[in-house]
């Protein structure tokens, strides 16, 4: 016997069911109010920086009646947050810049040279990304003290790239596999040279890739602790991050004025954020997917 | 012949640049951080002697050592599957379109991009000044030995999850939607179709995912050094993993524990 005539079938799909809406009402709340609770720790953030430290005391939780602004600047001034802003910038472009290069061109000859010899430095980068960074840090240490490289930007710079190298050629080698050889070939008939074909020819088609790089390795530098925290222990080359924690170290009694400075250093952040969004989410997921 | 020698050595100048920067930063390191695994250096003397697999030894019977690998992976296994799960879960549920999904899923998102330092230490003010209030607890989830594990580990899910949110995210967008269809016309009840469709046709995202955090949590650092503030030394031992590195190294104490832990990252 068969019940399950297909007419009957369809008609029974497109009945609306209440149930369903009010599962879906639901769920929207739910998701809206697990947004919230992901938004708490900014609000907090937030409150404790324009807050006086009667008032927070009074009630932690609370919206400020007036806004103490001079916490904002307070904290610019004790935090020397303009040098670390600066230190910050200079090393994330540095960075980003030499990732972008180095790792380019290195995962060019690997992906188009499927020899042993080239294979070798492709194992050997991509050994890196499962290294923890902790076994390097004694020694590395050590070799940039005897390099006179402690405290400096380009210090940083250079060690920050290095770290990077292992995964972002792993990416760069992928998406050049599937970038055409036709384009280059033809131009080394017409007599360009490498070099010259890889930057007027490879290197503009791979500007997908390029974008999410640039992102992944701009958040990556920007937001950096460790490496940052084993080579530097001085002001003069510290970035956002340390300044931040050391910062909390010595004003453990001035929280507002703390959290003020907190903010400040979001603030670069999180416009790059809201401006870059999609392409953000977009480069993580890529670099995700393509890994 | 010479022509074709200089071409190979054009193109391997391609990746000298890479090279060196990787010899001098990860592979250099790397070597002298094995020859300090064999040594009895201190971190600091200017020389030391070879002691063979003595530090090796050190590791297995010196239980202040055992204590942070057993931490840590108890902590990797917690963030893996909490970050896992939940990232997965949001992801299905913000796969359907209600007014202001896309805000939401850029602000699950927004933790992902603040430094780990900002995170830990809002959520250190979470714990000890608005926990209180909203659960009266005492509020020191990170001060006691027993719940800072929990702590860390709610900090990592806060911070993390919207990175697994969006990869799952991207790897729902690539199932096709008439297999749902299909399935819900036989009748599948969403429960079986999240079992029989969604979970299958995930597996890129899980075989990616999960081998991600599961590197993340053991190697991890940052989170409890500066949760804890890297603490005195006797006081991480039951922390994930080695605040006593950095203590090590920052505040130069004599310590005869940095052989053995160069040596603990190294095997």
């Amino acid at each position: 016997m068969n019940t399950t005539h297909p007419a009957a079938a369809t008609v029974q799909v497109q009945e609306p069911r209440p149930r369903r809406k009010w599962s879906q009402i639901l769920r929207v709340a739910l998701l809206y109010l697990i947004a919230i609770l992901f938004l708490f720790p900014f609000y907090i953030a937030v409150v404790y920086s324009i807050k006086t430290p009667v008032e927070t005391a009074q009630s932690p939780l609370a919206f400020p009646t007036h806004i103490a602004w001079s916490n904002y600047a307070e904290a610019i001034e004790a935090s020397n947050f303009f040098l670390a802003l600066r230190n910050s910038v200079l090393t994330t472009v540095g960075t980003v810049a030499l990732t972008i290069a180095v790792c380019s061109m290195a995962a060019y000859v690997i992906a188009r040279n499927n020899t042993r010899f080239y294979n070798f430095f492709y194992y050997l980068f991509m050994s890196s990304i499962m290294l923890p960074f902790q076994v390097l840090m004694f020694p590395l240490y050590k070799t940039w003290s005897e390099l006179s490289l402690l405290n400096t930007i380009p210090g940083l710079i250079i060690a920050l790239t290095g770290v990077q190298i292992g995964y972002f050629a792993f990416l760069y080698v992928g998406f050049i596999k599937t970038v055409p050889k036709e384009l280059e070939e033809s131009a080394v008939l017409d007599g360009a040279s490498r070099y010259r074909t890889f930057y007027s020819i490879i290197f503009p088609l791979l500007k997908p890739i390029n974008s999410t790089i640039l992102v992944l390795s701009a958040l990556g530098a920007w937001n950096d602790f460790v490496v940052s925290m084993i080579l530097v222990q001085k002001k003069e080359a510290s970035t956002l991050p340390l300044v931040q924690f050391q910062f909390f170290g010595e004003y453990t009694s001035q929280v507002n004025m703390a959290f003020a400075a907190i903010i400040l250093s979001m603030i670069p952040i999180m416009i790059f954020y809201l401006f870059a969004q999609k392409w953000i989410i977009g480069g993580v997921t890529a670099g995700a997917v393509k890994g | 012949m010479t022509h074709r020698i200089r071409d190979e050595w054009v193109k391997f100048t391609f990746i000298i640049p890479a090279l060196l920067f990787f010899v001098l930063v990860v592979v250099f390191p790397f070597i002298r951080g094995l020859n300090i695994a064999f040594t009895n250096w201190d971190g600091i003397a200017p020389t030391y002697d070879y002691v063979g697999l003595r530090n090796l030894q050190l590791l297995f019977t010196d239980t202040e050592l055992l204590d942070p690998i057993k931490n840590t992976l108890l902590f990797t296994v917690i963030t893996t599957i909490c970050i896992n799960v939940f990232g997965l879960l949001l992801a299905v549920a913000l796969n359907t379109k209600f007014p202001g999904v896309n805000l939401l899923k850029s602000f699950i998102f927004m933790p992902m991009v603040i430094s780990l330092v900002l995170a830990a230490i809002i959520w250190r003010y979470i714990y000890s000044d608005i926990f209180p209030i909203l659960f009266q607890t005492d509020g020191g989830l990170l001060g006691n030995p027993t719940t800072v594990m929990i702590g860390i580990a709610i900090i990592c899910v806060w911070k993390e999850i919207g990175l697994a949110m969006v990869i799952y995210y991207a790897g729902l967008q690539t199932i096709p939607k008439d297999m749902y269809e299909s399935a819900r016309i036989d009748g599948a009840t969403s429960y079986k179709q999240f079992t029989k469709i969604t979970v299958p046709l995930l597996l890129p995202a899980f075989t990616y995912c999960i081998p991600l955090w599961i590197g993340t949590g053991l190697r991890q650092f940052d989170y409890p050094m500066v949760a804890t503030k890297g603490g005195p030394v006797h006081r991480p031992r039951r922390l994930p993993c080695m605040s006593i590195t950095m203590n090590s190294l920052i505040s130069k104490p004599a310590t005869d524990r940095c052989q053995p832990l160069c040596c603990l990252y190294l095997f």
